[in-house]
């Protein structure tokens, strides 16, 4: 009965760019087994061209979605900084200068796209369910694909035992959802038929059932009480893998959160009490994301915890958005902030990639004098971490800002949020603090002896400065990128 | 699309000012070339502008527009009526020659020319935006872009000491008139309700007298900041120590004639009923005082581009004055026949200073009639216009202001026909020093004329100083809606112009003779070191205000920003957030085991959270 009505929701074009995806990781495996005469190294320009097509399909009628277009266009960036990294992955995986088993990376990357693909068109609690294990039995692998770095593997081992735990909880979740409505399906109807049932044992067992799927949302999206993993796991991972995880699956994780919080949107005039005190409990989350994520980052050193942390600060401020449940535009103002996220933190990953490759350092005072040996990287740089700390005239800021002004609407109807509002203002200011942590090494500090100026790569000069120009250009534009 | 094109008058220069820096650093000669064809272009379309070209009302553009009640949105949008367009032909005019004539000028500078022409694009940007500028808010950041620009160009040879003080006293001085200005900004959102120009037509007569005089007179500040009027006008002659094209473009033509810009707009557009009797005094008052003391101070100057510094202080005044006298036909006018005028001096003693070997003191020129035939001709034209022999641009110009300044208040005419004599004994004392008798050092005797990238400016200037002023070119040029050269009259103002002509050209030759003296003869006493001296105005600044004055008053900030923002505010706060992060981290310390229970602890607590909260209803 369940597979008649998957099969009656859901046609097989949906999901015509992961079949894709997955169909081009399975020829990368395969051309990797029998023409062993293409370099590993091209395999990341294929399967990013790869990504990018899918990304173009995104922006079609058919499959519109924006956070699909973001994880595909992320992927996309994740697999040239792969391409850039190459020379580390090689060292990692078979030892120096061997470059056996480095094109499984592409394909699992490939996979893992494939995975939010398919995990965007779902509407149901299985199709959630399996597209997200996709992306996480994926992730489970590249986190700990450097087997030759302890860090890496220890990351991919932690990044399992509490993804598990998640995905256990997921899949009770899931049980006690079917439970107390009868069906996997995440329409309003079904929310407001439950809600208009009298029993209140259903009522609570739903919301324990809506709970324990948030949770699932959370570990991806990287939200309080499960951001527990990121730090580890970004600073251990291979940094392609960390900015994959960061961006791509981060992206994922909210699309899984809007696709359980939107069937209650519409709720909020006939239900206001039930849906308030969902949005209650998101609202501690995104306080405790905001705190542990900012105030978190203050004291790291490590350029990749850094960014590990930030991105909690960071999925806080997304979070906020869900406060405002019943905006029309929610969904495009989530999109346009993890757009602002995804240029900047593509950006700094490249050039914590850059600096890991020629000064061997991921710490952030590996960027010293960067300002003076390399000083228009050092500005591209400057423009990413300027926009993920907010400086106007940057898209982040444009970002944060709709942060707060959906917030300010939000505590119009509820105004009993307030006390969030000092979170966000805290965690705004800390950000302007630890973002530039790495602008004073680049500007203040000077070059040490013996530190040449960097080579940068082709591809990285290229992702960078796109990264800044899309940066400025959205961030001065009028507002008609993103809709308040 | 194309009602957007005069947009282009912005970002033309911005965009190159953006390559030239980013991109050309190292190569001066694509730097120079993209900002020469930037003022070009953007010249090229002022004048089809003029020539009755249309593209349509260009879109107005808000960043972040704020819709809720009453509300107050900024905006950026172009006013392009006859006031500003006629504005942007002199702007892009001068800024033109003047980007020919640096070639010139600079070349073999061994300072970093990319830099110099990023400088004079984002000038011209900044410059434009004030112009161009539909409503007060632009305004003003078009007037700090100017500041910016105008401290980088001042300061373009900044390993010389004086040249970087003045950069520092240019902006700073400034930045005292701002404050004002800004103030101004807001009184004016206060009581007009708007900060666009269009919008504001009308209202005034609404308005109580004693605010509007206080709106006026604090927006007056940032003219007196920016045109230099005093007692804000210090920085003008400081200023002298930036490239002498810089000199002729900014501190001669354009960037100082901002404030009369900003004054005549306002008077414009806010109707003249704005202008209370009150404010317009003040202003008047300041402008005739500044007429008169810069005046008095070229007398005794003997750097050249100081002479032409506090020449121009005193025609601001007259400009001020005449705002101040509500004839702000006058003003653009003079404004306008000043532009060209003084520019062509200053680029004339550019061309003069490199070529006695970057000599600026008169006493040590002389006889350079000879020797660069050209370049003085040019400059004895624009000193022509400059002490209004009559047929000459500025004479039009000045006898229009001093017929208002008769009509309105005769103290004020006086004052005028007094600067007069003054300026043209100064102007002589100057020409016949420098350019007749024999060379005094060596430099003059070395000196030949100026190159062609030079003598073309001059050339084409000297015309414009010689024919601007007659109605056939003025009707069509001077930056005022509906803008007639009057007819010339012979009366009182006529006869008295001309006799301070004659006053101040007899005392110059009879004190001056043909060029054949050494040294100044009225040097040496009181009185004439006093205005060399500046009347002292700096060294009171200097020692009262800045030392006295404003050194107890940083000392006190001082305490109470280390004491209490930096100490308990910021320290403090910065360490209490610190060892909280620190804490959070804490848990974070890599043990699995800790942080499954972490998240297991945490998720009961959401999960409570939820549940319970499904008891209570």
């Amino acid at each position: 009965m369940i597979i008649e009505t998957i099969s009656a929701i859901y046609s097989w074009g949906q999901f015509a760019p992961a079949f894709g995806l997955v169909t081009l990781a399975v020829i990368i495996l395969m051309a990797d087994c029998f023409i062993p005469q293409i370099p590993k190294r091209a395999y990341s320009i294929i399967a990013a061209v790869g990504a990018v097509i899918a990304a173009v399909f995104m922006t079609t009628d058919e499959f519109h979605n924006s956070f699909g277009l973001i994880a595909c266009l992320s992927t996309a960036l994740v697999l040239l900084l792969a391409f850039d990294y190459h020379k580390v992955t090689c060292a990692s995986v078979g030892g120096p200068d061997v470059e056996d088993g480095t094109s499984e990376l592409p394909a699992l990357l490939l996979i893992a796209c494939a995975g939010v693909c398919s995990l965007v068109q779902a509407h149901d609690i299985i199709m959630l369910f399996v597209s997200l294990e996709v992306i996480t039995l994926s992730s489970y692998v590249m986190a700990g694909y450097f087997r030759r770095n302890q860090g890496s593997v220890e990351a991919g081992v932690k990044y399992l035992v509490l993804g598990a735990l998640s995905t256990g909880l997921l899949v009770f979740g899931a049980a006690w959802y079917y439970g107390t409505t009868g069906s996997f399906l995440l329409s309003t109807e079904l929310v407001y038929n439950l809600f208009s049932n009298i029993n209140p044992a259903l009522h609570t067992g739903f919301y324990l059932a809506i709970g324990m799927l948030l949770i699932g949302a959370f570990f991806k999206a990287g939200a309080a009480p499960m951001q527990i993993w990121i730090p580890d796991v970004y600073q251990g991972s291979p940094t392609p893998v960390s900015a994959f995880l960061a961006v791509a699956s981060k992206a994922a994780g909210f699309a899984v959160l809007t696709a359980i919080l939107l069937p209650f949107a519409p709720l909020m005039q006939v239900y206001p009490d039930k849906v308030s005190s969902i949005i209650s409990a998101i609202a501690v989350v995104a306080g405790a994301t905001l705190l542990v994520g900012n105030l978190g980052a203050i004291c790291q050193n490590n350029a990749k915890r850094l960014l590990g942390y930030s991105s909690i600060g960071q999925a806080g401020f997304i979070i906020v958005f869900y406060t405002n449940l019943s905006s029309p535009v929610l969904t495009a103002n989530v999109a346009g902030y993890l757009v602002a996220y995804m240029l900047a933190t593509v950006a700094a990953f490249f050039a914590i990639a850059m600096v890991r490759t020629q000064r061997g350092s991921e710490e952030i005072s590996a960027f010293r004098g960067l300002g003076k040996t390399n000083p228009r990287t050092a500005f591209l740089i400057t423009v990413a971490f300027a926009s993920l700390a907010g400086v106007p005239l940057t898209y982040g800021f444009l970002a944060k800002f709709n942060s707060f002004a959906f917030f300010v609407d939000a505590m119009q109807t509820q105004s009993g949020l307030i006390w969030l509002l000092p979170f966000m203002i805290v965690g705004a200011a800390a950000g302007f603090y630890y973002y530039f942590k790495v602008l004073r090494e680049m500007y203040w500090e000077k070059p040490q002896e013996g530190d040449v100026p960097l080579q940068v790569p082709v591809v990285t000069v290229a992702v960078l400065t796109g990264c800044a120009i899309a940066l400025i250009w959205l961030g001065t534009a009028p507002l008609i990128f993103i809709p308040l | 699309m194309i009602q957007n094109l005069p947009w282009l008058f912005l970002l033309l220069p911005l965009v190159v000012a953006a390559i030239n820096w980013l991109c050309f650093s190292k190569c001066s000669r694509a730097a120079a070339t993209f900002s020469i064809l930037s003022a070009l272009v953007t010249f090229g379309m002022c004048v089809a502008y003029l020539r009755g070209w249309e593209t349509g009302t260009p879109d107005t553009y808000t960043w972040m527009p704020i819709e809720s009640e009453g509300a107050i949105s900024l905006s950026l949008g172009l006013m392009m009526d006859a006031l500003a367009m006629r504005m942007m032909l002199v702007v892009t005019g001068i800024g033109l020659l003047v980007h020919i004539f640096s070639l010139g000028y600079m070349k073999g500078d061994p300072s970093n020319l990319s830099r110099y022409f990023a400088g004079l694009s984002i000038f011209m940007f900044s410059m434009t935006m004030i112009v161009l500028a539909d409503n007060l808010a632009m305004t003003f950041i078009g007037w700090e872009m100017v500041g910016f620009s105008s401290y980088l160009l001042i300061g373009h040879w900044f390993n010389k000491e004086s040249a970087a003080d003045a950069a520092k006293k240019a902006f700073i001085t400034n930045r005292v008139g701002d404050f004002g200005f800004l103030i101004g900004i807001l009184l004016t959102l206060a009581v007009f309700g708007t900060l666009s120009f269009t919008e504001m037509a009308g209202k005034a007569d609404a308005i109580a007298p004693a605010v509007l005089t206080a709106t006026i007179i604090c927006l007056f500040c940032g003219a007196v900041g920016k045109s230099a009027q005093f007692p804000l006008h210090v920085w003008l002659p400081d200023a002298m120590e930036g490239p002498t094209p810089v000199s002729a473009l900014i501190h001669a033509a354009t960037m100082v004639a901002a404030g009369v810009y900003m004054m005549v707009r306002l008077q414009v557009n806010m109707g003249e009923a704005a202008f209370t009797d009150c404010a317009c005094t003040v202003i008047a008052t300041v402008g005739a005082i500044t007429a008169v003391l810069a005046a008095l101070m070229a007398l005794q100057q003997d750097d050249i581009k100081r002479v032409l510094a506090y020449s121009t202080l005193s025609q601001l005044g007259y400009m001020v004055m005449a705002v101040g006298l509500l004839a702000g036909e006058a003003a653009m006018y003079h404004l306008y026949t000043h532009a060209w005028f003084k520019a062509l001096l200053f680029l004339g003693a550019g061309a003069i200073i490199v070529r006695c070997h970057h000599e600026q003191d008169i006493w040590k020129m002389g006889g350079l009639r000879k020797r660069m035939p050209l370049t003085v001709l040019s400059f004895l034209a624009g000193t022509c216009a400059l002490i209004a022999i009559p047929g000459f641009s500025g004479f039009f110009s000045k006898e229009a202001i001093l017929d208002a300044a008769l009509a309105k208040n005769p103290v004020f005419f006086w004052v005028g026909a007094a600067v007069a004599a003054l300026t043209t004994f100064y102007m002589a004392r100057l020409c016949l020093v420098a350019f007749w008798g024999e060379a005094r050092a060596h430099g003059a005797a070395e000196a030949k004329e100026a190159g062609p990238t030079m003598l073309l400016p001059l050339l084409a200037l000297s015309v414009m100083a010689i024919i601007s002023g007659y109605g056939f070119v003025a009707d069509d040029l001077v930056p005022f809606e509906g803008f007639h050269a009057h007819d010339f009259t012979l009366g009182l103002p006529f006869y008295v112009s001309m006799a301070s002509l004659i006053l101040g050209l007899v005392l110059a030759f009879a004190i001056y003779g043909l060029g054949k003296r050494k040294q100044d003869p009225l040097a040496g006493n009181p009185l004439s070191t006093a205005l060399r001296k500046r009347l002292y105005i700096d060294e009171l600044y200097d020692k009262g205000l800045i030392g006295f004055v404003q050194g107890s008053l940083a000392r006190a900030i001082d305490l109470t920003d280390n004491a209490g923002v930096r100490g308990i505010g910021t320290l403090g706060t910065g360490w209490i957030i610190g060892k909280l992060g620190k804490l959070l981290t804490w848990f974070q310390g890599g043990v699995l085991r800790r942080y499954a229970i972490l998240a297991a602890l945490g998720m009961l607590v959401f999960l409570f959270l939820l549940a319970s909260s499904s008891f209570s209803h």
